[in-house]
């Protein structure tokens, strides 16, 4: 076998105590399409920014043709001939398409010269642009291209992208690779392609890495890989196992601690269990547990069958004003035996608060956010969205929180078609949202803790069209002393807290303003442990008290550990769903990466 | 209260104390460097800097006519400054209130000429025409604005040249607003005077201090705005939609009707500020009217840095630089050098605030990944 075109030798990258890329090797050979393949998080994007010289690593090699290089900087990883198209384009809207490709190359600005070879690279791999239209006039797939002609303009001998198609139409991706496919075989070229989608990397490339929290976990050769197994590699987890651990979630839900008893950080406790190596099953649970285990087990598959869109497998009472007491002496009953049928009280009769229905939304700029996304959530259900990140999960936050307007579809509360994209219709309707980015739509950090703590419910603290002092006041001590906010002066800018303690503002507020229906979007990101676990427990006592829980992550640990169905996002649509006792990790990777499964 | 919030606020006091010290020296420089500037200017132009200097203070603080003078110059651009406050609390950038004051006093002078009844009615249905007029003016921004995206701060600035049009072409035409002829004379392009009903009172004759009545709607609509913005839940929307219009959104905050309504409010205090130049010294409709009063009135806001009760004082110092160069225009120094000095002395007294506001935009900037 010749030199490989790049080479990276034990590649190693800490950012304070995590370690982003732990001894990885890639080698790429020239003339290939090698795929890149992993979830969010796991390093792919690191290794590419050392290749590109934005990152230096803190101990291995990389080597170019055989010989070992240093890439300092980007101009040095120019000089190497590697070149990446952006995820995000770099293109200056206002210019035209020549003017954006040679943009920084530097030397004289010849015009006709540079048109002409423009043309010529795009005549050469068929990348059809103009080079004096505008780029603000552009489609999405068009500014790509031109992202692509301005790498391969500078003649690169490694082409690297980041997650491609994640703005293209499928006709777009196969246009693309039609052009990759040239690239790497007719001009001997190396390409990485960077994704999470199992059908792109089976298409479109020669060899592929998979990496897992930061380390390369499996390489192939594409032509006749298992899918599957690729998946389970990429998402990491024994599927029998997980599934045993999702049922005992499920169990754990229902045997559920009354709001009175000290509350077990549940979410640690379920993936202790669900992770204890050596336990084959439900069956090998204790014996009342076991027992019950598998009956919710099959009561959810029975329900499955029946075709059933969306059957949760915790029983609950259906009226949410029901004692919480109630919920613990029925996880009694049911844990005397699952003969006694609880009657009335399953979660998949009772009401529906949260529905939406063939939801399409487009971005300002043209770019589809919601391709016919349908959902539904009953009272006391916790519905988790999984799915990797830019699939419409921000999409279809902003759209419970009036942010953005549907083309077409409906969404409905408590069975009443809320208006869509009107300020605060969303909130009057008793949707409550904990957003992904808080800053952005979530707090006002000028305002005071005290003032956050209301925002559109200014109302409960006001009268006569004037703000209380002692009402706002009031309203924010108990609110601090509920949720354990911890703030030294509650008419201090939101801005001086911590961020776990402004998502705990956030939740506290939102949940103070009696939801029917809770969004919560990433809500544990960026937290510390302990602030995480304080707010799953919230969520989980949000479902408790009756409200319908939407929970966005792209934490499948998150996910698995506090839903109680799970529904996968992918390209602005729900690929598919199922009761968390059948959270099959295999299957939700596979619909994660886009395959009917 | 305990006294650990107490420790805590005496904690902080040090360095706010540290940064009020820090503001007022950047003052004392700026005002410093300016008022060398004009002395070197007058100087070498050939006149006396002290003479001129002596003149500005005659004009503006020195006996109860100046000071009265200087009242009246700081009550328009009170108005205007205040409502310039409450747009940009909200967000939005109004720059055009000197074709608002404009248009409101147009309003003003037409309902002033052409309304019958008793003279306070008159009077009040004066100035509210002025603020309606300021605020329809306004409403045409905010109109492009929610309706076509044209940007706030171009729709306003534009539309100061429109209304200077549409003042010169409603005075030089007999059927609307020009004055009434009279035989051997020429026509000038200007209303006939409001009448006497419908003029500002004047209050005060000892010994020759004496303000106009308007200086009390000024002090009024401050004082409200101010509370209101501070304790309303109107005040509370406005602030929250200029400090994160998403999380507004969301919250339920109407971008249309808040920050359309601040826009229009702010544009009926330029209005008002119109009516009030209009009936309480111009009495007639002129084009050049506003003299600026639009311009200065958004500096005062800025130098107070969007807080309504201190625009108040700056308010009253710019007041004071109008009618010190009036002064000063009377003694025999060339209007240009007035210019040039009070120019000075304006830039003197934004620069502070201008320099706070971009260091901590530069702070914020940079510490905003945190």
């Amino acid at each position: 076998m010749r030199v490989p075109a790049v080479e990276m030798v034990g590649v190693t990258k800490r950012f304070g105590s995590v370690v982003a890329c732990d001894r990885v090797s890639l080698s790429v050979r020239e003339g290939e399409i090698h795929g890149l393949l992993g979830q969010n998080g796991a390093g792919k994007t690191t290794l590419m920014k050392i290749l590109l010289g934005l990152v230096r690593p803190d101990a291995g090699r990389v080597l170019v043709r055989g010989h070992e290089v240093e890439i300092r900087d980007p101009r040095t990883a120019a000089d190497l001939g590697i070149a990446m198209v952006q995820q995000h384009f770099s293109l200056v809207p206002a210019m035209r398409v020549w003017e954006n490709v040679v943009l920084g190359a530097g030397g004289r600005l010849d015009r006709s010269a540079a048109r002409g070879r423009i043309q010529e690279v795009a005549r050469r791999y068929g990348l059809a642009v103009d080079p004096d239209a505008r780029v603000e006039d552009l489609t999405t797939g068009e500014r790509q291209r031109v992202e692509i002609v301005k790498c391969l303009w500078r003649d690169p001998a490694l082409l690297i992208l980041d997650e491609p198609t994640s703005v293209l139409t499928p006709a777009e991706s196969r246009e693309l690779f039609s052009v990759l496919r040239r690239v790497a075989s007719h001009e001997r070229r190396s390409v990485i392609l960077i994704s999470h989608k199992l059908d792109e990397i089976r298409h479109a490339t020669d060899r592929v890495t998979v990496m897992r929290s930061g380390r390369v976990v499996a390489r192939r050769a594409t032509p006749g890989m298992d899918v599957a197994d690729l998946a389970r590699e990429m998402i990491g987890r024994e599927p029998g196992t997980r599934a045993a651990a999702a049922a005992v979630g499920a169990m754990d839900a229902v045997v559920s601690p009354s709001p009175g008893e000290p509350e077990r950080p549940g979410r640690t406790a379920d993936a202790d269990r669900g992770m204890e190596p050596g336990r084959p099953g439900p069956a090998a649970e204790p014996d009342h547990t076991g027992v019950f285990d598998r009956a919710a087990t099959d009561r959810a598959e029975d329900l499955g069958r029946a075709g059933e869109p969306g059957p949760a497998t915790r029983p609950r009472p259906a009226e949410p004003e029901e004692e919480p007491g109630d919920t613990l002496e029925f996880g009694r009953v049911a844990d005397s035996g699952p003969a006694g049928d609880p009657g009335p009280a399953a979660v998949d009769e009772a009401e529906v608060l949260l529905r939406v229905r063939d939801a399409y939304a487009t971005a300002p700029d043209g770019r589809p956010l919601l391709r016919g996304l349908s959902l539904h959530v009953r009272a006391g259900e916790i519905l988790g969205i999984a799915g990797v990140e830019g699939n419409g999960q921000a999409a279809l936050a902003d759209l419970l929180s009036s942010l953005i307007e549907l083309d077409a579809g409906v969404v409905e509360v408590c069975g009443r078609p809320v208006p869509t994209g009107r300020a605060g219709a969303m909130h009057r309707a008793g949707v409550g949202v904990v957003p992904e980015d808080r800053h952005r739509s979530g707090c006002v950090l000028d305002m005071s803790v005290a003032e956050n703590l209301v925002l559109a419910d200014v109302g409960r603290v006001a009268a006569g069209g004037l703000v209380r002092p002692r009402r706002l006041r009031e309203h924010a001590a108990r609110l601090i002393e509920e949720f354990e906010i911890v703030v030294t002066d509650p008419d201090a800018p939101l801005r001086r807290l911590s961020g776990g303690n402004q998502q705990k503002v956030v939740l506290a507020r939102e949940l103070s303003a009696n939801p029917r229906v809770l969004v919560a979007a990433q809500p544990s990101r960026g937290l510390d442990v302990a602030a995480a676990e304080y707010v799953a427990e919230r969520i989980r006592r949000a479902a408790r008290d009756g409200i319908a829980v939407l929970l966005i992550s792209s934490d499948l640990e998150e996910i698995l550990a506090l839903a109680h169905r799970v529904a996968v996002i992918h390209r602005g649509a729900i690929a598919g769903e199922m009761p968390r006792a059948e959270a099959d990790v295999a299957r939700l990777a596979l619909l994660m990466g886009g395959r009917a499964a | 209260m305990t006294s650990p919030p107490l420790g805590a606020a005496r904690a902080t006091s040090t360095p706010r104390a540290a940064a009020r010290l820090r503001a007022v020296l950047t003052y004392a420089a700026s005002l410093t460097v300016a008022l060398a500037l004009a002395t070197a200017v007058v100087t070498l132009s050939g006149h006396s800097a002290a003479d001129t200097l002596l003149a500005l203070y005659q004009g503006s603080l020195e006996g109860g006519a100046s000071l009265g003078q200087t009242v009246d110059e700081a009550v328009p651009l009170l108005l205007v400054a205040v409502g310039a406050v409450v747009c940009t609390r909200a967000g939005l950038f109004n720059i055009g209130q000197e074709g608002q004051v404009l248009i409101g006093a147009t309003a003003g002078a037409a309902i002033a000429l052409s309304a019958p009844g008793p003279g306070p009615l008159v009077l009040a249905l004066t100035l509210a025409g002025s603020a309606l007029g300021g605020a329809l003016w306004a409403g045409v921004a905010a109109v492009l604005h929610y309706r076509r995206g044209v940007d706030v701060v171009i729709g306003t600035l534009l539309l100061v040249f429109v209304a200077g049009q549409v003042v010169s072409y409603a005075v030089n035409r007999d059927f609307l607003l020009q004055e009434s002829a009279v035989p051997g004379q020429i026509l000038a392009p200007q209303s006939d005077p409001v009448p006497e009903a419908a003029r500002l009172p004047r209050l005060g004759e000892y010994p020759d201090f004496n303000v106009g009545g308007g200086v009390f709607l000024a002090l009024a609509v401050t004082l409200l705005l101010a509370f209101l913005l501070r304790h309303g839940t109107w005040g509370f929307k406005v602030r929250m939609l200029g400090l994160n219009p998403v999380a507004a959104r969301r919250a339920g905050v109407s971008a249309g009707w808040i920050g359309g309504g601040a826009l229009l409010l702010s544009g009926a205090c330029a209005g008002l500020a119109g009516g009030v130049v209009l009936t309480g010294g111009v009495y007639r409709l002129q084009p050049g009217l506003a003299d600026n009063v639009g311009w200065e009135g958004l500096l005062v806001a800025l130098v107070a840095r969007n807080r309504p009760l201190l625009a108040v004082p700056v308010a009253l110092f710019f007041g004071a630089l109008r009618a010190g160069g009036g002064f000063l225009a009377s003694t025999g120094v060339p209007r240009y050098l007035v210019s040039v000095v009070t120019a000075l002395l304006v830039l003197a007294a934004v620069f502070p605030a201008a320099y706070a506001e971009l260091r901590a935009r530069r702070r914020r900037g940079s510490g905003g990944g945190a």
